[in-house]
Protein backbone atom coordinates (compact mmCIF):
# COMPACT_ATOMS: atom_id res chain seq x y z
CA UNK A 1 0.00 0.00 0.00
CA UNK A 2 1.42 3.36 -0.80
CA UNK A 3 0.59 6.38 1.17
CA UNK A 4 1.80 9.87 0.88
CA UNK A 5 1.70 12.49 3.53
CA UNK A 6 2.27 16.59 2.94
CA UNK A 7 5.13 17.52 4.54
CA UNK A 8 7.42 20.83 5.19
CA UNK A 9 10.31 18.80 5.18
CA UNK A 10 11.94 16.43 3.33
CA UNK A 11 12.24 13.48 5.80
CA UNK A 12 10.44 11.32 7.87
CA UNK A 13 11.25 13.50 11.04
CA UNK A 14 9.32 16.96 9.51
CA UNK A 15 6.59 17.62 9.85
CA UNK A 16 3.49 17.35 8.47
CA UNK A 17 2.05 20.06 6.48
CA UNK A 18 -1.47 21.10 7.32
CA UNK A 19 -2.21 22.49 3.78
CA UNK A 20 -2.85 19.65 1.16
CA UNK A 21 -2.44 22.04 -2.35
CA UNK A 22 0.40 24.20 -1.07
CA UNK A 23 2.73 21.93 1.14
CA UNK A 24 6.44 21.75 -0.26
CA UNK A 25 6.59 18.19 -0.24
CA UNK A 26 4.79 15.45 -0.57
CA UNK A 27 6.66 12.04 1.10
CA UNK A 28 5.41 8.53 -0.23
CA UNK A 29 5.99 5.37 2.06
CA UNK A 30 5.23 1.94 0.90
CA UNK A 31 3.90 0.12 3.80
CA UNK A 32 5.30 -3.01 2.82
CA UNK A 33 9.06 -1.24 2.70
CA UNK A 34 8.67 0.73 6.04
CA UNK A 35 11.93 2.95 5.90
CA UNK A 36 11.91 3.65 2.09
CA UNK A 37 10.32 6.58 1.01
CA UNK A 38 10.36 8.87 -2.12
CA UNK A 39 10.54 12.60 -2.01
CA UNK A 40 8.29 14.69 -4.37
CA UNK A 41 8.21 18.33 -4.79
CA UNK A 42 4.92 19.68 -5.22
CA UNK A 43 4.95 22.03 -8.12
CA UNK A 44 1.62 23.83 -7.83
CA UNK A 45 2.47 25.69 -4.89
CA UNK A 46 1.99 29.35 -6.24
CA UNK A 47 -1.10 28.78 -8.54
CA UNK A 48 -3.53 31.07 -8.03
CA UNK A 49 -6.61 28.95 -8.44
CA UNK A 50 -6.68 24.98 -8.47
CA UNK A 51 -3.48 24.33 -6.67
CA UNK A 52 -5.01 21.14 -4.24
CA UNK A 53 -6.00 19.91 -8.41
CA UNK A 54 -2.60 20.26 -9.05
CA UNK A 55 -1.31 18.47 -6.33
CA UNK A 56 -3.88 15.58 -6.37
CA UNK A 57 -2.59 15.35 -10.34
CA UNK A 58 0.72 14.35 -8.90
CA UNK A 59 0.13 12.24 -6.62
CA UNK A 60 -2.21 10.46 -7.83
CA UNK A 61 0.38 9.53 -10.80
CA UNK A 62 2.52 8.12 -7.91
CA UNK A 63 -0.72 5.50 -7.94
CA UNK A 64 -0.94 6.06 -4.35
CA UNK A 65 -3.35 4.56 -2.06
CA UNK A 66 -3.72 6.80 0.77
CA UNK A 67 -3.54 10.31 1.08
CA UNK A 68 -2.46 12.47 4.65
CA UNK A 69 -2.89 16.14 5.58
CA UNK A 70 -3.92 18.60 7.76
CA UNK A 71 -6.62 19.11 5.21
CA UNK A 72 -8.21 18.74 1.72
CA UNK A 73 -9.97 21.27 0.16
CA UNK A 74 -12.95 21.21 -2.06
CA UNK A 75 -11.44 20.13 -4.99
CA UNK A 76 -8.29 18.73 -4.12
CA UNK A 77 -10.45 16.14 -2.10
CA UNK A 78 -13.43 15.70 -5.03
CA UNK A 79 -10.75 14.43 -7.91
CA UNK A 80 -8.84 12.76 -4.63
CA UNK A 81 -11.89 10.23 -4.34
CA UNK A 82 -12.67 10.08 -8.05
CA UNK A 83 -9.06 8.70 -8.35
CA UNK A 84 -10.36 5.72 -5.62
CA UNK A 85 -7.47 7.48 -2.94
CA UNK A 86 -8.25 7.61 0.42
CA UNK A 87 -8.10 10.82 2.04
CA UNK A 88 -7.11 10.97 6.30
CA UNK A 89 -6.67 14.11 8.50
CA UNK A 90 -4.13 15.07 10.98
CA UNK A 91 -4.24 17.41 13.57
CA UNK A 92 -2.07 19.71 15.37
CA UNK A 93 2.10 19.36 14.48
CA UNK A 94 3.10 15.87 14.42
CA UNK A 95 5.84 14.16 12.48
CA UNK A 96 5.59 12.50 9.21
CA UNK A 97 6.63 9.13 11.11
CA UNK A 98 3.84 9.88 13.94
CA UNK A 99 1.36 10.21 11.85
CA UNK A 100 2.07 6.81 9.87
CA UNK A 101 2.48 5.27 13.08
CA UNK A 102 -1.39 6.67 13.83
CA UNK A 103 -2.07 5.55 11.03
CA UNK A 104 -1.37 1.79 11.29
CA UNK A 105 -2.77 1.79 14.86
CA UNK A 106 -5.97 2.97 13.39
CA UNK A 107 -6.11 6.67 15.25
CA UNK A 108 -6.21 8.62 12.22
CA UNK A 109 -9.84 9.37 10.93
CA UNK A 110 -10.78 9.22 7.22
CA UNK A 111 -12.78 11.95 5.78
CA UNK A 112 -16.22 12.06 4.02
CA UNK A 113 -16.23 15.56 3.47
CA UNK A 114 -13.82 18.12 2.45
CA UNK A 115 -12.96 21.39 4.32
CA UNK A 116 -12.96 25.13 2.52
CA UNK A 117 -10.27 25.97 1.22
CA UNK A 118 -7.83 27.54 3.72
CA UNK A 119 -7.17 25.68 6.89
CA UNK A 120 -6.94 28.95 9.07
CA UNK A 121 -10.28 29.63 8.28
CA UNK A 122 -12.58 28.14 10.66
CA UNK A 123 -13.81 25.55 9.19
CA UNK A 124 -13.43 21.81 10.00
CA UNK A 125 -13.44 18.70 7.79
CA UNK A 126 -16.59 16.37 8.86
CA UNK A 127 -15.59 13.21 10.25
CA UNK A 128 -16.78 9.84 10.30
CA UNK B 1 -11.24 64.50 -29.47
CA UNK B 2 -12.33 63.11 -32.77
CA UNK B 3 -16.08 62.60 -33.41
CA UNK B 4 -17.52 59.42 -32.49
CA UNK B 5 -15.05 58.30 -30.80
CA UNK B 6 -15.20 56.94 -27.24
CA UNK B 7 -13.18 57.74 -24.49
CA UNK B 8 -12.24 55.03 -22.09
CA UNK B 9 -10.74 55.51 -18.69
CA UNK B 10 -9.60 53.18 -16.14
CA UNK B 11 -10.27 53.74 -12.53
CA UNK B 12 -7.76 51.48 -10.34
CA UNK B 13 -5.59 51.51 -8.01
CA UNK B 14 -4.42 47.96 -6.61
CA UNK B 15 -5.15 47.83 -3.05
CA UNK B 16 -8.89 47.84 -2.21
CA UNK B 17 -10.44 50.65 -0.14
CA UNK B 18 -8.80 53.60 -1.33
CA UNK B 19 -11.74 55.20 -2.91
CA UNK B 20 -11.85 53.64 -6.46
CA UNK B 21 -15.19 54.22 -6.46
CA UNK B 22 -15.81 57.28 -4.95
CA UNK B 23 -13.30 58.97 -7.31
CA UNK B 24 -15.32 57.13 -10.24
CA UNK B 25 -18.13 58.74 -9.27
CA UNK B 26 -17.33 62.49 -8.51
CA UNK B 27 -14.92 62.12 -11.81
CA UNK B 28 -18.29 61.21 -13.94
CA UNK B 29 -19.60 63.96 -12.01
CA UNK B 30 -17.37 66.32 -13.55
CA UNK B 31 -17.12 65.53 -16.66
CA UNK B 32 -20.97 65.44 -17.29
CA UNK B 33 -21.09 69.20 -15.54
CA UNK B 34 -18.17 69.52 -18.36
CA UNK B 35 -21.04 68.71 -20.84
CA UNK B 36 -19.89 65.00 -21.54
CA UNK B 37 -22.27 62.42 -22.20
CA UNK B 38 -21.11 59.90 -19.82
CA UNK B 39 -21.72 55.63 -18.72
CA UNK B 40 -19.74 54.79 -15.58
CA UNK B 41 -19.30 51.08 -16.19
CA UNK B 42 -18.94 48.87 -12.22
CA UNK B 43 -16.40 46.11 -13.63
CA UNK B 44 -15.96 45.04 -10.04
CA UNK B 45 -17.77 42.07 -11.18
CA UNK B 46 -17.16 39.94 -8.29
CA UNK B 47 -18.87 42.83 -5.95
CA UNK B 48 -20.17 45.51 -7.93
CA UNK B 49 -20.96 48.81 -5.61
CA UNK B 50 -21.39 51.50 -7.20
CA UNK B 51 -25.24 51.20 -7.61
CA UNK B 52 -25.58 51.71 -3.63
CA UNK B 53 -23.01 54.70 -3.75
CA UNK B 54 -25.73 56.23 -6.88
CA UNK B 55 -28.58 55.36 -4.85
CA UNK B 56 -29.65 52.79 -7.63
CA UNK B 57 -31.26 49.21 -7.51
CA UNK B 58 -30.19 46.56 -9.85
CA UNK B 59 -33.56 45.40 -11.49
CA UNK B 60 -33.63 45.37 -15.16
CA UNK B 61 -31.14 42.73 -16.54
CA UNK B 62 -30.18 43.80 -20.16
CA UNK B 63 -27.81 40.88 -20.64
CA UNK B 64 -26.92 37.37 -19.90
CA UNK B 65 -23.31 36.82 -19.66
CA UNK B 66 -22.17 33.14 -20.72
CA UNK B 67 -19.04 31.32 -20.84
CA UNK B 68 -18.73 27.79 -22.74
CA UNK B 69 -17.26 25.17 -20.41
CA UNK B 70 -15.89 22.05 -21.41
CA UNK B 71 -18.18 18.59 -21.45
CA UNK B 72 -16.18 15.09 -22.76
CA UNK B 73 -17.68 12.90 -24.96
CA UNK B 74 -16.53 9.72 -23.58
CA UNK B 75 -17.06 7.57 -26.45
CA UNK B 76 -14.22 9.46 -28.24
CA UNK B 77 -12.14 9.99 -25.73
CA UNK B 78 -8.84 8.04 -25.27
CA UNK B 79 -7.28 9.12 -22.18
CA UNK B 80 -4.49 10.37 -23.44
CA UNK B 81 -4.09 13.31 -21.03
CA UNK B 82 -3.32 16.12 -23.03
CA UNK B 83 -6.09 18.34 -22.21
CA UNK B 84 -4.60 17.84 -18.42
CA UNK B 85 -1.25 19.05 -19.43
CA UNK B 86 -3.21 22.02 -21.81
CA UNK B 87 -4.83 23.56 -18.86
CA UNK B 88 -3.12 26.42 -17.28
CA UNK B 89 -6.15 27.11 -14.82
CA UNK B 90 -6.04 23.49 -12.86
CA UNK B 91 -9.06 22.35 -13.93
CA UNK B 92 -8.40 19.15 -15.47
CA UNK B 93 -7.77 15.58 -13.19
CA UNK B 94 -7.17 12.61 -14.38
CA UNK B 95 -6.70 9.34 -12.49
CA UNK B 96 -4.18 6.69 -14.16
CA UNK B 97 -6.25 4.83 -16.86
CA UNK B 98 -9.06 6.71 -16.08
CA UNK B 99 -11.49 9.44 -18.06
CA UNK B 100 -10.22 13.26 -17.48
CA UNK B 101 -13.07 15.24 -15.41
CA UNK B 102 -13.53 19.23 -15.59
CA UNK B 103 -13.80 21.58 -12.68
CA UNK B 104 -15.83 23.77 -13.67
CA UNK B 105 -15.00 26.20 -10.51
CA UNK B 106 -11.58 26.42 -11.78
CA UNK B 107 -12.11 26.86 -15.39
CA UNK B 108 -11.96 29.86 -17.15
CA UNK B 109 -13.49 28.69 -20.34
CA UNK B 110 -10.66 29.83 -22.65
CA UNK B 111 -11.10 27.07 -25.06
CA UNK B 112 -7.79 25.43 -25.26
CA UNK B 113 -8.40 22.10 -24.40
CA UNK B 114 -11.11 21.70 -26.69
CA UNK B 115 -8.93 22.61 -29.24
CA UNK B 116 -5.82 20.31 -28.40
CA UNK B 117 -7.73 17.13 -28.24
CA UNK B 118 -6.70 15.15 -31.01
CA UNK B 119 -9.83 13.18 -31.17
CA UNK B 120 -12.67 15.77 -30.46
CA UNK B 121 -14.06 14.31 -27.67
CA UNK B 122 -14.12 17.96 -25.73
CA UNK B 123 -17.13 19.63 -26.33
CA UNK B 124 -18.77 22.47 -24.95
CA UNK B 125 -21.96 23.66 -23.44
CA UNK B 126 -23.18 27.21 -22.59
CA UNK B 127 -23.40 28.24 -18.71
CA UNK B 128 -24.69 31.72 -17.08
CA UNK B 129 -21.90 33.39 -15.39
CA UNK B 130 -23.36 36.74 -14.99
CA UNK B 131 -25.53 39.25 -15.54
CA UNK B 132 -24.99 42.99 -17.03
CA UNK B 133 -27.58 45.68 -15.53
CA UNK B 134 -27.58 49.58 -17.08
CA UNK B 135 -29.76 52.23 -15.42
CA UNK B 136 -30.03 55.99 -16.44
CA UNK B 137 -29.18 57.80 -12.94
CA UNK B 138 -29.64 61.40 -14.38
CA UNK B 139 -29.61 63.35 -17.70
CA UNK B 140 -26.33 62.27 -19.35
CA UNK B 141 -25.36 59.53 -17.03
CA UNK B 142 -25.87 55.97 -17.03
CA UNK B 143 -24.57 52.82 -14.78
CA UNK B 144 -23.16 49.85 -16.49
CA UNK B 145 -23.39 47.10 -13.82
CA UNK B 146 -21.53 43.94 -14.29
CA UNK B 147 -22.27 40.99 -11.62
CA UNK B 148 -20.23 37.34 -11.86
CA UNK B 149 -22.22 34.18 -10.83
CA UNK B 150 -21.35 33.85 -6.72
CA UNK B 151 -18.50 31.64 -6.84
CA UNK B 152 -17.32 31.92 -10.17
CA UNK B 153 -13.64 31.69 -9.44
CA UNK B 154 -12.79 33.10 -12.80
CA UNK B 155 -14.17 36.47 -13.40
CA UNK B 156 -11.76 38.05 -16.03
CA UNK B 157 -14.02 36.90 -19.15
CA UNK B 158 -16.99 38.25 -17.38
CA UNK B 159 -15.09 41.44 -17.28
CA UNK B 160 -14.42 41.27 -21.11
CA UNK B 161 -17.96 40.49 -21.86
CA UNK B 162 -19.38 43.71 -19.83
CA UNK B 163 -16.97 46.08 -21.38
CA UNK B 164 -17.92 44.79 -25.15
CA UNK B 165 -21.46 45.05 -23.69
CA UNK B 166 -20.51 48.86 -22.02
CA UNK B 167 -18.94 50.24 -25.91
CA UNK B 168 -22.46 48.96 -27.54
CA UNK B 169 -24.36 50.66 -25.52
CA UNK B 170 -22.05 53.70 -25.69
CA UNK B 171 -22.90 53.95 -29.57
CA UNK B 172 -26.64 53.40 -28.85
CA UNK B 173 -26.78 56.37 -26.46
CA UNK B 174 -24.12 58.70 -27.96
CA UNK B 175 -22.00 58.31 -24.72
CA UNK B 176 -18.52 59.87 -25.26
CA UNK B 177 -16.61 59.01 -22.12
CA UNK B 178 -16.67 55.25 -20.37
CA UNK B 179 -15.62 55.05 -17.28
CA UNK B 180 -14.23 51.79 -16.04
CA UNK B 181 -13.92 51.36 -12.27
CA UNK B 182 -11.68 48.17 -11.48
CA UNK B 183 -12.10 45.44 -9.09
CA UNK B 184 -8.83 45.92 -6.62
CA UNK B 185 -5.59 43.70 -7.36
CA UNK B 186 -3.53 43.23 -10.34
CA UNK B 187 -5.41 39.64 -11.30
CA UNK B 188 -6.99 38.26 -14.14
CA UNK B 189 -10.24 40.63 -14.18
CA UNK B 190 -8.12 43.59 -13.33
CA UNK B 191 -6.07 42.82 -16.70
CA UNK B 192 -9.33 42.32 -18.46
CA UNK B 193 -10.65 45.90 -17.23
CA UNK B 194 -7.37 47.56 -18.21
CA UNK B 195 -6.46 45.78 -21.72
CA UNK B 196 -7.84 48.57 -24.45
CA UNK B 197 -8.12 51.50 -22.18
CA UNK B 198 -6.79 54.97 -23.48
CA UNK B 199 -5.68 56.03 -19.86
CA UNK B 200 -6.00 55.04 -16.52
CA UNK B 201 -6.11 56.51 -12.62
CA UNK B 202 -4.88 54.83 -9.69
CA UNK B 203 -6.62 56.15 -6.78
CA UNK B 204 -4.36 55.54 -3.70
CA UNK B 205 -4.11 55.96 0.01
CA UNK B 206 -0.78 57.22 2.00
CA UNK B 207 -0.01 53.84 3.74
CA UNK B 208 2.71 51.52 3.09
CA UNK B 209 0.26 49.12 1.62
CA UNK B 210 -1.39 51.67 -0.54
CA UNK B 211 2.08 52.47 -1.86
CA UNK B 212 3.08 48.48 -2.16
CA UNK B 213 0.12 47.47 -4.14
CA UNK B 214 0.15 51.07 -6.20
CA UNK B 215 3.53 49.98 -7.45
CA UNK B 216 2.01 46.54 -8.51
CA UNK B 217 -0.61 48.41 -10.34
CA UNK B 218 1.88 50.64 -11.81
CA UNK B 219 4.32 48.11 -13.30
CA UNK B 220 0.83 46.31 -14.27
CA UNK B 221 -0.53 49.39 -16.81
CA UNK B 222 3.49 49.98 -17.68
CA UNK B 223 3.18 46.28 -18.56
CA UNK B 224 0.14 46.91 -20.88
CA UNK B 225 1.49 50.34 -21.68
CA UNK B 226 -1.35 52.74 -20.21
CA UNK B 227 -0.64 55.72 -19.24
CA UNK B 228 -1.70 56.14 -15.62
CA UNK B 229 -1.55 59.00 -13.55
CA UNK B 230 -2.24 58.70 -9.53
CA UNK B 231 -4.93 59.90 -7.02
CA UNK B 232 -3.98 60.62 -3.51
CA UNK B 233 -7.39 59.79 -1.61
CA UNK B 234 -7.27 60.89 2.38
CA UNK B 235 -3.95 62.95 1.31
CA UNK B 236 -3.78 64.32 5.07
CA UNK B 237 -3.51 61.26 7.20
CA UNK B 238 -0.86 58.51 6.86
CA UNK B 239 2.52 59.42 5.07
CA UNK B 240 2.74 60.60 1.43
CA UNK B 241 6.08 59.85 1.34
CA UNK B 242 5.81 56.28 0.25
CA UNK B 243 3.34 56.92 -2.68
CA UNK B 244 6.17 59.80 -3.84
CA UNK B 245 8.58 57.16 -4.01
CA UNK B 246 6.46 54.61 -5.77
CA UNK B 247 5.31 57.83 -8.25
CA UNK B 248 8.49 58.82 -8.89
CA UNK B 249 10.05 55.46 -9.95
CA UNK B 250 7.23 55.18 -12.29
CA UNK B 251 7.87 58.47 -13.67
CA UNK B 252 4.06 59.47 -13.26
CA UNK B 253 2.85 61.87 -11.00
CA UNK B 254 -0.14 62.90 -8.88
CA UNK B 255 -2.91 65.06 -10.43
CA UNK B 256 -5.18 65.14 -7.51
CA UNK B 257 -5.05 64.83 -3.63
CA UNK B 258 -8.30 64.25 -1.65
CA UNK B 259 -8.05 65.28 1.94
CA UNK B 260 -9.89 62.91 4.34
CA UNK B 261 -13.52 64.48 4.85
CA UNK B 262 -16.26 62.83 6.98
CA UNK B 263 -18.78 64.64 4.95
CA UNK B 264 -17.95 62.45 1.27
CA UNK B 265 -17.76 59.53 3.61
CA UNK B 266 -21.56 60.62 5.17
CA UNK B 267 -22.36 61.09 1.19
CA UNK B 268 -20.95 57.99 0.18
CA UNK B 269 -22.95 56.10 3.00
CA UNK B 270 -26.07 57.56 2.16
CA UNK B 271 -25.93 57.53 -1.63
CA UNK B 272 -25.65 60.71 -2.02
CA UNK B 273 -22.30 60.86 -3.69
CA UNK B 274 -23.63 62.64 -6.61
CA UNK B 275 -25.45 65.40 -4.79
CA UNK B 276 -22.00 66.16 -3.20
CA UNK B 277 -20.14 69.14 -4.01
CA UNK B 278 -16.75 68.47 -4.49
CA UNK B 279 -14.44 70.68 -6.79
CA UNK B 280 -12.54 68.02 -8.54
CA UNK B 281 -9.88 69.44 -10.33
CA UNK B 282 -7.06 67.34 -11.70
CA UNK B 283 -3.60 68.42 -12.94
Amino acid sequence: MKICISSIGKNLSSSVDPRFGRCPYFLIVDSEKAKKFKVIENTGTQAQHGAGVTAAQIIANQKIDIAISGNFGPNAYIVLSQAGIKCYTVSGSISVKEALQLLDQGKLQQIIKASSGHPDNGFVAEKK
Amino acid sequence: MKKGKIRKIAISGGKGGTGKSTFSVLLANKLIKEGHKVALVDVDVECPNDYLLLNQKLRKIEKFVYAKFPKLDKRKCRKCGLCVKSCKSNAIFQAPDRYPIFLQELCSACGVCQLICPYNAIHTKRVKTGKIFATCVKKNLWLVTGQAKAGLEETGPVVAQVKKFALDFAKKKDIDTLLFDTAAGVHCPVIQALIGIDFAYAVTEPTPMGAYDLELLLSLSQKLKIRTKVILNQANLGNKKFIEKVVSKYKTQIVNTIPYSKNLAKAYSNGQLLDFKYNLKLK
